[in-house]
């Protein structure tokens, strides 16, 4: 039995399959913002939400700031760079991936995952396409915002050259972050009972806002190779603040971006499989 | 030709923890968790031509939403082979899902909180429907299923009804050769049943479209399946026509008595003693005899039952399929105990 009854395209594979697959989340996302229009309140919430936390973060940095001078030698505009770089990544993240969040409990115990694995569209694909955080819009905007102004206060140039690198590190450093979350999600496959990793986690990334110079070597370490959640702000910050030794290893966010969110896809798709032989 | 399905030997574990009791014994199954295997699906081998429109029943738990679910590439299976038109449904998911359509009528396989119409132009675009066709499609789903009265409802605000209608041309937006249906018709009224058994005769009949469905109202297998397997503790049990189910169990008929008299089943047994019927133990105004068409005719019956009773009414009437697929599910339960 040999013959192809079932004739049709041959799936698309490579970078023919991404475009494609570029297409179809553009899609979603039209018809995501589309039914969010009708709950125009919504935005409004989550937009006074978003700002409140942030008020209320650069409040606590602020009065820690007037305590002391310097954090282990970081001035505060440079911190507050930091942090306002830090919501760039988060922004895109919760833009993008904020689906990842309660994945088990939506596509695996109520059984979602059963229609997605029905569509010809990459399973990845298609649960990080079905829903969107317009927050994650906020938190971008806020994000520059503080670094203007952070930038302002340090004499930082502002140019062509550092949009250009906001445009390559912002997203390298969302990659990490959605590597690292994807990583955690993926492993509920594993899981019967479907244990929370993601809040515990997501709690570490406060640790990434600070210059981890300000930790111990072995927190350090860690948050570089372990859980490389100092990709995710410090290291890609410190490119724009030209901090000497840092600046340098800044340029590796991309690679290192691209290194764990491949790394994450891989488990998923272990996952996946496994769901399928499972059935659970 | 090959058959377009092509099943063998297909076999479904699921592995179940076995729990130990009390804390204690939780925190064991945490570290070494006992397994059970629970065999759901039991060497199932059928091929199905295209256009054919097969029933797949039996009891709850037979196995039978774990089969489509093999069919469909959902699950994978322990053992057994599938091959829809030269597809592996697992292993060529991408491939393969662009020409199945299919429908669970337990939940919804469509956005909730999308406009049904926003879910048809999404599955449009992930499908790659040319406009030509999902304009004709969309007019045909309009036309049998009425669609178009709640095209701009979020899919959360649909009746039941509504939202299958909707889960139906959904899944046959894109032209699907196949459709798996498992139970489609589950909860729904009398009218809106109908609707969906008159838009799935059309259907295959305009699109030759071949389907699976499984039902636990055999009213939708007599309306539209000439074939039916049946299914019981995940093997098959009768794989053929319907017809030949009704034949092979010899078309048995209830005749239904009303007397002016109270008698006893007894008494009735001896008016018929030369004949092949089965009266049944009752007492009383109101008795019911069975026999089967094959071995009597009924005005045969009837004539000996009239000639020494003061029959009041009679009633005449086949067994339905209903019947007769309980008795096997039955033979098979007590098979198995
Ligand atoms: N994910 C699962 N994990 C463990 N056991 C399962 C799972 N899904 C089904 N089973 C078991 O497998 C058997 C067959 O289930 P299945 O859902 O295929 O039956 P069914 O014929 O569709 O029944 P129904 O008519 O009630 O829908 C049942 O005993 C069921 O408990
Ligand atoms: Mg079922």
């Amino acid at each position: 039995m040999s013959e192809n009854l079932l004739v049709g395209r041959k799936p698309r594979r490579g970078v023919t399959a991404f475009i494609w697959q570029l297409g179809i989340y553009g899609t979603y996302f039209a018809q995501f913002v589309k039914s969010r229009l009708a709950y125009r309140m919504d935005f409004v919430i989550d937009t006074l939400a978003v700002s409140f936390s942030i008020v209320i973060q650069m409040a606590v940095l602020t009065t820690l700031f007037s305590k002391v001078r310097s954090l282990d030698g970081w001035s505060f505009p440079e911190v507050l760079f930091i942090y306002g770089f830090s919501l760039v990544p988060l922004g895109l993240f919760n833009l993008i991936s904020v689906n990842l969040y309660g994945f088990s409990e939506k596509y695996i115990i109520q059984g979602k995952l059963d229609r997605v694995l029905l569509r010809p569209v990459g399973t990845l694909t298609q649960v990080l396409c079905e829903s969107f955080s317009v927050s994650g819009i906020n938190e971008i905007l806020l994000g520059i915002g503080v670094m203007i102004y952070a930038g302002r206060e340090l004499g930082l140039p502002l140019g062509i050259q550092q949009v250009l690198g906001l445009a390559v590190l912002a997203p390298s450093a969302a990659l990490v972050y959605s590597g690292v979350f994807l990583a955690i999600t993926s492993v509920t496959f594993w899981f019967e009972d479907r244990m929370g990793l993601a809040p515990p986690v997501y709690n570490l990334i406060r640790f990434s806002r600070y210059p981890i110079t300000i930790y111990s070597l072995p927190v350090r370490l860690f948050l570089t190779f372990a859980l490389p959640f100092a990709w995710v702000a410090f290291y890609p910050a410190t490119w724009f603040l030209g901090s000497p030794g840092f600046a340098r290893v800044a340029l590796l966010t991309p690679l290192v971006g691209i290194v764990v969110f491949s790394g994450a896809v891989l488990i998923w798709k272990r996952g996946i499989k496994r769901y399928s032989s499972t059935g659970s | 030709m090959a058959p377009l399905i092509h099943v063998r030997d297909l076999t479904r574990d699921y592995r179940l923890i076995k729990k130990r009791e009390g804390v204690a014994g939780g925190f064991v199954d945490l570290l070494r968790p006992r397994y059970r295997d629970l065999r759901a699906v039991d060497s199932v081998c059928f091929d199905i031509e295209a256009g054919e429109m097969v029933g797949y029943i039996g009891a709850n738990g037979a196995g039978k939403s774990t089969t489509i679910k093999m069919l469909t590439g959902i699950l994978t299976p322990t053992s057994g082979k599938v091959s829809v038109g030269g597809l592996v449904p697992w292993r060529d998911r991408l491939q393969y899902t662009r020409h199945i359509g299919v429908v669970f009528g337990q939940r919804t396989q469509l956005w909730w909180d999308l406009a049904v119409i926003e879910s048809f132009r999404l599955l449009r675009k992930i499908y790659e429907v040319p406009e030509n066709i999902y304009a004709e499609q969309m007019k045909v789903f309009d036309d049998l299923l009425g669609v178009g009265e709640f095209l701009h409802q979020p899919v959360r605000k649909l009746s039941l009804g509504q939202r299958m209608r909707c889960d139906l041309a959904a899944a046959l937006l894109h032209r699907p050769r196949i459709l798996f249906l498992d139970e489609p018709t589950i909860g729904l009224d009398v009218v809106a049943k109908e609707s969906v058994r008159g838009f799935l005769r059309e259907i295959r009949d305009l699109q030759g479209v071949t389907v699976i469905l499984t039902t636990h109202d055999l009213g939708d297998i007599e309306q539209l399946c000439r074939r039916v397997i049946i299914i019981d503790k995940g093997e098959v049990h009768f794989d053929g026509e319907l017809e030949d189910l009704r034949t092979r169990l010899g078309r048995r008929v209830r005749l239904t008595v009303d007397l002016r008299e109270a008698v006893t089943a007894d008494d009735l047994r001896k008016v018929t003693a030369d004949l092949p019927v089965t009266w049944r133990d009752r007492e009383g105004k109101n008795h019911v005899a069975e026999f089967r068409r094959a071995e009597v005719s009924g005005a045969e019956v009837i004539r000996q039952v009239v000639n020494d009773c003061q029959v009041s009414d009679l009633h005449l009437a086949e067994v339905d399929i209903e019947e007769i697929v309980r008795d096997i599910y039955r033979a098979a339960g007590k098979e198995k105990a």
